[in-house]
This record gives structure tokens, sequence and C-alpha cells, in this order.
């Protein structure tokens, strides 16, 4: 300020110069019309402008167009002014934090481009802002994900689950509930409970996934009580976590109800506050529709019916605190529904509604303007539209028209141009 | 007999234009269209339509104010005016198409289009700076050379001349060449590839080893130049 204030008395000249040296203090520079100094503005205001713009590399000099990518790569500052912007997780923590957790067009995509971005949308940051403000002595609040197939619920969910494990949070990700009702090849008798069914190839792939998420924590968290597993092998009271999860990953018979256990310890000890617990689920609608796994006497099997499925029933009713429960519904590898459903109650039908009333719900719809320009930037950026006429203004209000803003479009169409 | 002077008439009647050929003896119309003569050809280009009027010579004003008042033919339904359409693709996928499923075959060539824009990024993202110049990424282009590279230059005609039928080398047709080009690409595919592996996997690596001027396509073609330069003493049983 004293800077300033001597600046009247000095030449245009050396005013110039104390606006060189000044360009790098860019907050004061920012708040040049809230300064009560009124020279601030009126002599070199079009240095700071260009000096501004010369800083700042993503905005192109001739015509305002739209920024695509902030350097912004921690979710926990992800603010309105980053929205519709593309931020990039570096590849090392993809692997820690999304182990499973991707869709596999995006794992593509990060393959084929060398780096992970994903794009800063607004019900994200809603979501963001809950999670900020959730209160942990509270019953653990719902979150429920919905809207039209293609608009990117399961990004949404990838990107909470990105805020919490950077805020040290024990990430439970389910990638995709439609998994463990359909598609099974080994269904054995559960030896818990001889009512129930046990599915060891889905609960070990989880089990290891789980583990390269959140292994730091798995040291930590003690069991608090035995588990006798067969005649031989038990877990003592007061072992580490980590050797459920072992047990669970060399014996795969027990896998399941290893998958069991740890969800019950991990409610049983989330309200004590050691850690916070984040129970992410895509396609949660699966735990209540149909399956297509049969018995033996090809009678239809009941989700109810299945180890996995029950407890994760357990896991998502709000009776502890100390978390949040983020879901995604999800038509597209959902049974029996037609492809038209995407609100709450067409996909939950009345149990799955009840059980998880109330909830918070999240309505994400297709791209905005700005969101388009800005996926449209990202794409020409990265020379993924390679057709000569994908760069002009014809070709991008041809991709408009035919992807409708829809993102799920957007990228099967741009994969071909 | 009969061959050459079918032959004959067909070179005659090609000859000759159409409203002087509707009819010749011998020749029977076997397709024939619902429109008349006077009916033109729709412009699906948009580019066109924008041009002012002010900027055509007279030819094209004339030619303008005939568009506005003769009838037009409808447009066939696999035309679009979207500035992403191709017309040697949209063949390439009418020869994959089998029994009518166009919507197979479009998304076999959009899958393949993909696959070969995937491996191309791919290894343009892990080459270096004087590499990455050489390294093309555009499918398009990629499509079209590599239609290009296995095009025949010369092909070989069945000619029958006292009782034994040669192969007689003989000029062949853009279009021909085309279809020889795509037909060949498709039948390696169909045929000398494992038939576990997805089409638009197998069809990318042809045409990604085609645009490099090697593989089981160019061999063909080669196989073709030689047939034809081995029966080049049979060249004059050819008269057109």
């Amino acid at each position: 300020m004293e800077q300033a204030h001597s600046m009247t008395d000095e030449g245009e000249a050396g005013r110039r110069a104390l606006w060189i040296m000044l360009r790098s203090v860019k907050g004061v520079i920012c708040q040049g019309p809230k300064l009560d100094s009124g020279y601030f503005l009126h002599a070199s205001a079009r240095a700071w402008l260009s000096a501004a713009v010369n800083q700042d590399v993503q905005i192109p000099a001739e015509k305002p167009r739209t920024v695509f990518r902030t350097s912004e790569s921690n979710p926990a500052n992800h603010a309105e002014q980053h929205e519709g912007q593309h931020y990039s997780i570096p590849l090392q923590e993809v692997k820690v934090v999304f182990p499973h957790g991707l869709p596999c067009r995006f794992q593509m995509q990060m393959r084929t481009f060398n780096e992970s971005c994903l794009m800063v949308r607004k019900p994200a940051l809603e979501l963001l802002g809950y999670l900020k403000n959730t209160s942990f002595a509270h019953p653990a609040i719902r979150y429920v994900i919905y809207g039209e197939k293609g608009t990117g619920k399961t990004m949404t969910l990838c990107h909470a689950v990105h805020y919490c494990a950077k805020q040290d949070w024990l990430v439970l990700h389910i990638p995709d509930a439609h998994l463990w009702v359909k598609n099974c090849r080994e269904l054995m008798q559960s030896s818990y409970n001889k009512e129930r069914f046990d599915q060891p190839l889905e609960a070990s792939t989880w089990l290891k996934n789980f583990k390269t998420s959140n292994d730091h924590f798995l040291k930590e968290i003690k069991t608090q009580q035995t588990y006798m597993w067969s005649k031989r092998e038990s877990t003592e009271k007061g072992r580490p976590l980590g050797e459920v999860v072992e047990q669970g990953l060399t014996r795969v018979k027990n896998a399941s109800d290893a998958v069991g256990v740890v969800l019950k310890e991990l409610k049983k000890q989330c309200p004590l506050g050691s850690f916070r617990l984040l129970v992410a689920v895509d396609g949660i609608n699966a735990l209540w529709g149909r399956t297509t796994l049969r018995k033996k006497d090809k009678s239809a099997v009941s989700p109810e019916e299945l180890t996995l499925v029950h407890n994760l029933r357990k896991m998502v009713v709000n009776d502890w605190n100390g978390g949040a429960i983020v879901t995604t519904l999800s038509q597209t590898g959902s049974l029996f529904k037609p492809r038209s459903a995407y609100l709450p109650h067409e996909l939950l039908g009345k149990e799955g509604f009840d059980t998880l009333d109330p909830f918070i719900p999240i309505q994400v719809s297709n791209y905005s303007q700005r969101e388009f320009e800005s996926c449209y930037q990202y794409y020409l950026d990265r020379k993924w539209l390679q057709h000569e006429r994908a760069s002009t203004e014809e070709g991008r209000k041809e991709l408009l028209f035919l992807s409708n803003s829809n993102p799920w479009q957007m990228e099967r169409i741009s994969a071909y141009l | 007999m009969a061959a050459p002077m079918a032959g004959r008439l067909a070179a005659l009647g090609r000859r000759l234009a159409p409203p002087a050929r509707a009819w010749l003896p011998g020749l029977t119309q076997v397709r024939w269209s619902r429109y008349g003569p006077s009916y033109l050809e729709p412009e699906v280009n948009k580019e066109v339509y924008r041009k002012p009027l002010e900027g055509m010579s007279e030819e094209e004003k004339t030619e303008w104010e005939l568009k506005t008042l003769q009838p037009i033919k409808a447009t066939a339904s696999n035309v679009t005016s979207s500035v992403f359409s191709d017309p040697t693709i949209s063949k390439f996928t009418n020869m994959i198409m089998k029994g009518g499923n166009k919507v197979l075959a479009r998304s076999i060539v959009t899958q393949t289009l993909e696959a070969i824009k995937r491996k191309q990024i791919e290894k343009y993202h892990q080459a270096s700076e004087e590499e990455r110049e050489s390294i093309e990424c555009n499918p398009y282009i990629i499509f079209h050379q590599a239609l290009k590279n296995c095009q025949p230059i010369i092909g070989l005609c069945n000619v029958q001349k006292g009782g034994k039928t040669y192969q007689v080398p003989s000029p062949l047709k853009d279009n021909r060449k085309r279809f020889l080009a795509m037909k060949w690409l498709i039948t390696e595919c169909r045929e000398h590839k494992h038939h576990r592996t997805f089409m638009h996997e197998k069809l990318s690596q042809e045409l990604l080893q085609a645009f490099n001027n090697e593989g089981p396509v160019i061999k063909r073609k080669h196989d073709m130049h030689k047939m034809a330069e081995a029966n080049r003493a049979y060249a004059h049983y050819r008269w057109w």
C-alpha cells in the first residue's frame, strides 16, 4: 500500500516499473476496484489485464472461448468457478483410489490419452458440498444419484469417492451391484446359513480391490469378536481386519462370509469415531430387483437369498453414524426394467424405496452448453476428434445435434469421428 | 459366339446417348425406374445451398433455375446431408452387410475406425517428438490410403477362344478396382483369420497393415499383377 501511495509522486515511467513489479502480487491486483486507492485502475488497467491474460495459459488471446482444463486436482477445492472444467488425477493415484470403480469406456480412454480427466459438474459439486458439511454424530445420510441413461451418474460417484479418498475416509466402493445378481458361474450354498447362497468369485475380486484401496486402514482396525471359518481356521478377537480379508482371499470358499464380516465390523466400529466411512454403491437398484440366477431345481433366486446382497442391504440402512452413503441408480445393467425407467420409484420398486427412504436425491442431466463446449474442446485437444470436419463450426453443431448433449452419446460418436 | 455379340451390343449401347438407346434389338430393359427422364438427382450437400445467387456464373444460374422448376427424385435412405458422411465408407458398410443387417455392419465399421484411432493415438502418445509427425492418427485417411494401396492396376478377364478360356490381362475401371480392394479386405478377414476374433479387430489390423503396404491383401494384389504379367502373351485376345 505504501508503494501505491508513492506512485503519484513518480512519473509515468516509474508507475510502469512498479506495475511490472506488482504484477506477481496477483491477489492485490485482482481486488483493484475494491481498493480505496483509485489510481490503481485508471492508469495501467490495460497493462494489468494483459498481464493476467499472459499468465493464464488456457485462455487463447483471440476470442473468449471456454476454458476446459483446471490445474486444481484436489476435489476439496473444487468450487463453482471450476464448473465445466476437466481436472486430471495422476495415474498412480487412480490405481490406488479406483482399482475397480471407473466405467470400462473411461478406462479405455485413460489408456489411450495416457491421462485420467474428470469433468467437474454441478451435481458433483452439490454432493461434495453436502459431504463437506456432514455431521458425524447424526446417522449416515443416504444420497441417491439418479438421471437418464448416460448422463454421468457413475462419474459423479467416482468424483465423490476421489474426494473422500483424498480426505482419508475409508471407502467401501461396490463398482456395480448388478454384477452380483447376474451371470454367476459358481453359486454355492452358504456354510453360515443354509438358506443363503455364496458367490466366491465376485466376493474374492471385490476383496482384492478393497485391499488395494484401503490397505492402511486394514492394519489399524481390529476385529471385535472371534470368527470361526472352519474347525481349524479362525480369526481371534483383536486381530487386524487385514487378516479377515486375507482369509477371504486364500480360502475362496469363505470369501462371501469374509465380506460379510468386514461390513459388519466396519459398521460397528465407525460410530466410535476412529475413521470415517463412505459406502459408495453403483446400481443400488440391483439389491431390490430380481436376479437371473437359478437354484438347482430351476426356481429363481431372490436377491435376499444371496449373502453379499443380504450383507450390503444391512450396510445401506441408516442406523449407524460417522460417515455417508452415496448410491447411484442404474438402468444400464439392470434386469427386467425398461430402458426408459430412470426415476427412483421405477427402478427401486416399493421395497427398495421404503428401505432407502429418507434419502437426498441428486439429479444428473445432460451437458449444458458450457459443459458440451468444454468436452468438445477437450477431445480436440487430445486429438480424439480426428475427422477434418469435426473441428469446424458445422461439425460441432452436428455433434451437438447427434448427441443431444448426452455425455455417453457424445463419447460414442466422437470415438469413430 | 453369343458372348462377344452381347458384348458388342453392350458396347454400342454404352456409346449411344440415353434417349437413343431406349430400345435396341437384343437389349431388354431389366432395371427401370418410376422416374421419367425429366427427374433430376437430389443435391444433398448443404454447401451448395449456401452459395449466393450473385456469385454464380451464367450456366450455374440457368442450372439453378432449372432445379427450381424440374421435378427431383427422392433421396436414397442411406444418403445424408451430414458433414461426416463418406460415400466410400457407405460402400464398404454395404459390402460388409449380410442379410440386410445394416445396423450390425455399421457398428462393425464404426468400431473398426475407433480401433484404428485408438491404436494410432496410443502409439502417438508413447512416441518421441520426431516420430510423432510421421504417425497418422486420422482413421479416415488411413482407410482411404489402405484402400488405395490395395487397388490392383491391371486385372484378368476370361476370354473364350477356340473352346478354351484364357485369362487375359485387361485394364480395370475405377469402380471395379475399388470393389476388388474392398472385397479382398473383407474376404481376408472373414476366411483367413481366427473365427473367434471380432471382425472389427481383424479389419483394423488388416487396414493398418495395408496402410503400411504390407500384409496378405497387398500380397494378393501383387499376385494379381504377376499373373497379368505372366499372361502378357494373351493380351491380343482382348478386343475392347
